[in-house]
């Protein structure tokens, strides 16, 4: 996002301040903001919730459906991520102004949830080879004070979590095809494991340091921000010191070459584990 | 034609209500910090969330040197329906939304008052349950308020349809989704009750003229209903905002 | 905080309104009838109609003589002549500079609204036109003056003092303008060693304090103190009053210098300035303040 116009005298502030580990509302380099979560919102989708962080506020609704996996993977389910920025977060987004953000996010969730690591999606198949469930997870932006990845991948967790798929009281196999009988009780139905679900964590760089969460008036200050997908050791799940075990490590730049940002991975990424939720 | 099984034998519509009943609708204004205004508003199942930016400098392409320029969008979430949606907006539904509720808030709003501006109104659906149209005026009306643009009056909007009980024709008021699937008729009307003008009036199927009266009626009372809720959620959100400042009265 | 995430449920969120003592006022809502009577005078936020006098928006009355006014709780700024206000520069203009101050529409600066360096009163040459990026660009912020409204309601700025001009190191807030207690004087040199210009358009600026060697105009040393780095304690206080503006803000209540100072003092029991992010603590400073406001108000 271009939108936030800052005086180099602001800046300045704002990057003196990351080197002294002091940022302007207080935090240090990587303290998060407060969040508010909220879950089961939205009646119409299997599963959803809003995440608000600061300014930046999320709503994530899920929808199931069932569907034919792909031939190669014949266990697995799908699961599919679409973002859409509401003209409601900035008016920037009127129309399709929002989309290439949007598109970067889906994508980076995607690659996210891509590990059979990460995110197990065995669990969403009905009968192998033929049917499957889908899961759209269908993500809005409502309002954005920076740090989109961090609060999409946090709020996806818990709509998944949230998550119900109906169970399959039939099976009636009529030469190739496949009918299923879902059961009709609203109250049969399971949760998904989504133990090992990853989360993204942003680290922007600004000056020589890296911050957690940033403002909307720090990503502008940060040339380079890097997202690290974190998924939690699904056994010590809630536990707050899991191995964490990187699955996709996204290198994002806006501006400059990818040697920069080569040299500083590493460092960073030591930097990530240690903060792994 | 009015759908034969929209009202039971007791005169109870299909989830319940009476005719005259409208569905629980709930508020809240300010819910964002970022726009200047905002609202959110459930009407029954149906949810929607509006929020206003301006009024602000319009783009030149825009500008009016007479009235301020009202924008409009609606759209609704990919999960907000039974069955997924697959584009937020930009379809021909969601266009044809968008410039019936700039007609109707245009109505509302003096235009006059600020040349060379423009004020951006967005809708988002977060839920569709019959009555989106209805529910997002009324949200984009309380918004409108919260961002302290000068309004005529409130401007609201409801629905109507019709119903046949044994002989007699009764007329169901804020239709809900599994009365607008039953093929029912359906008017809906955007009006600024205080002055009992209509701003926008809208119907589909086919309805005989002996009737058009006693529905029409109905929506229009269901908008004079709405406004005393809004008006309720309205003052009570100014108390609840309200600090110690120095108030002459009367 | 010992842990560097908090994620709390919705159900548990802390309701901001902090309780005043006196009752509410009487309301006006958009179409209501304010007086059917003729003579008075048409003010902002009223129209008139069917011989009657209209509220236009939600809000109180104000009546000044035979004039009414209904305020809304809050709206974009609309400036009068004296403000104090701080803005961005937008846009660079021939001769003169777009500034965004939250108003309906953007604010002008005209070059020959600014003191330029050097001269006193001189006339504005071609030069100056061509160095004008040089003295304010885009992006930067300024502290100015309302001297004038044309009659859509735009405003003309002056900076010609030297308090106003370009701002240097500090943060920027955002709050509703009728927020704002209007005042006479609206910069404050907080005695915890931070100044503040609370902006009557809503923008609050918040900095270190200013030596006065710097307002003398030295144009080397401002340029010298713009990339100095500001020291750790005068940060942490500057976050501390930031943090209490915002509290004061999500409670709804009237920022001046006294509300902040009083602010200020009650948040000192957190020791540290990212406790005051938690709501539960935003509330706690607000109703403190509002309560020694209070006290203030019956003395």
């Amino acid at each position: 996002m271009a939108g936030l116009l800052l005086s180099s005298t602001e800046k300045v502030f704002i990057v003196h301040g990351v080197q002294e580990d002091f940022r302007s509302d207080g935090r240090s380099n990587i303290d998060y903001r407060p969040m508010e979560l909220e879950t089961d919102v939205v009646s119409h989708a299997s599963g959803s919730a809003r995440l608000r962080l600061a300014n930046t506020d999320i709503l994530v609704g899920i929808k199931t459906e069932i569907d034919t996996p792909k031939p190669d993977k014949p266990d697995m389910g799908k699961i599919e991520f679409l973002v859409d920025g509401s003209a409601n977060a900035t008016p920037e987004f009127e129309g399709r102004g929002g989309e290439n953000l949007a598109s970067s996010i889906s994508n980076t969730m995607q690659r996210a949830y891509h590990s059979s690591q990460a995110f197990d999606l065995k669990q969403l198949c009905i009968v192998e080879g033929k049917q499957c469930w889908k899961l759209y997870v269908d993500i809005l932006i409502l309002e954005c004070g920076g740090n989109w990845f961090d609060a999409v991948s946090l709020a996806t967790k818990a709509a998944l979590f949230n998550t119900r798929i109906p169970l399959v009281k039939a099976l009636l196999m009529d030469g190739g095809n496949v009918d299923l009988q879902l059961s009709d009780d609203p109250y049969d139905f399971k949760f998904l494991d989504v133990g090992s679900a990853p989360l993204l964590v942003t680290l922007c760089k600004i000056g020589e340091k890296c911050v957690v969460d940033p403002s909307a008036e720090e990503e502008s200050c940060s040339v380079i921000s890097l997202i690290v997908g974190i998924t939690g050791n699904s056994k010590s799940y809630c536990a707050d010191k899991g191995a964490s075990n990187i699955t996709d490590v996204d290198i994002k730049c806006s501006t400059i070459s990818m040697n920069g940002p080569g040299s500083l991975a590493p460092k960073t990424l030591k930097n990530a584990i240690h903060q792994g939720m | 034609m009015p759908a034969a099984d929209l009202l039971s034998s007791q005169g109870l519509r299909l989830d319940g209500r009476r005719p005259n009943e409208l569905r629980r609708i709930r508020c809240k204004l300010g819910v964002f910090t970022q726009p200047d205004g905002s609202a959110y508003l459930e009407q029954g199942n149906t949810k929607v969330l509006a929020a206003v930016y301006g009024p602000h400098q319009a783009s030149k392409s825009k500008m009016s040197t007479e009235a301020v320029v009202v924008n409009c969008q609606y759209s609704m979430a990919t999960f907000s329906t039974g069955e997924r949606k697959n584009r937020p907006r930009g379809d021909r539904k969601s266009q044809e939304m968008s410039m019936h509720l700039r007609q109707a808030l245009t109505a509302a709003i003096k235009t006059e008052m600020y040349p060379r501006s423009q004020i951006d109104i967005y809708i988002e659906v977060l839920q569709a349950d019959g009555g989106t149209y209805c529910a997002s005026v009324n949200a984009a009306s309380l918004a409108l308020i919260d961002s302290g643009i000068p309004l005529r009056a409130y401007v609201t909007a409801c629905s109507a349809s019709l119903g046949r009980q044994s002989a007699t024709h009764e007329p169901l008021v804020d239709v809900s989704h599994i009365e607008e699937a039953a093929d029912g008729v359906c008017l809906t009307v955007a009006s600024l009750p205080s002055t009992g003008s209509i701003a926008l009036l809208e119907m589909s199927n086919r309805l005989h003229m002996d009737h058009f009266n006693i529905v029409l009626t109905r929506a229009m009372q269901g908008c004079r209903d709405i406004e005393v809720i809004l008006d309720g959620a309205v003052r009570q959100h100014l108390a609840e905002g309200w600090t110690k400042q120095d108030v002459i009265t009367i | 905080m010992v842990s560097h995430v908090s994620i709390k449920l919705a159900s548990e969120r802390v309701n901001h309104s902090v309780a005043s003592n006196n009752d509410p006022p009487r309301f006006y809502t958009p179409g209501e009838v304010i007086t059917g009577i003729q003579d008075f005078m048409r003010g902002h936020g009223t129209y008139a109609e069917d011989d009657c006098l209209k509220a236009s928006v939600a809000g109180v009355m104000q009546k000044v003589n035979k004039l009414i006014c209904i305020r809304p709780l809050k709206s974009r700024y609309v400036g009068e002549i004296g403000d104090v206000v701080v803005g961005r520069v937008l846009e660079v203009q021939q001769k003169r500079w777009k500034v965004d101050t939250n108003s309906r529409l953007d604010s002008i600066l005209q070059l020959s609204s600014v003191n330029l360096p050097g001269g006193e009163l001189r006339r504005r040459s071609e030069e100056d036109e061509q160095m004008m990026r040089k003295h304010l660009q885009e992006g930067d912020l300024i502290s100015a003056e309302v001297q004038n409204v044309f009659s859509d309601g735009s405003l003309s700025l002056h900076t010609r003092s030297l308090k106003y001009g370009k701002l240097s190191q500090g943060t920027l807030i955002k709050v509703f303008p009728s927020l704002i207690k209007r005042r006479k004087n609206h910069f404050h040199n907080l005695p915890c060693a931070v100044s503040v210009i609370i902006g009557n358009n809503g923008y609050i600026w918040i900095s270190p304090h200013k030596s006065d060697i710097l307002m003398e105009g030295n144009k080397d040393a401002i340029e010298n103190y713009e990339i100095q780095p500001v020291g750790k304690s005068e940060r942490e206080t500057m976050a501390r009053v930031k943090n209490c503006i915002l509290a004061l803000v999500a409670s709804k209540m009237m920022l001046d210098d006294t509300s902040i100072m009083f602010a200020f003092e009650e948040s000192l029991k957190y020791d540290n300035v990212k406790e005051l992010l938690d709501p539960e603590a935003m509330l706690d400073v607000a109703f403190l303040t509002q309560h020694r406001i209070n006290i203030i108000a019956e003395e």
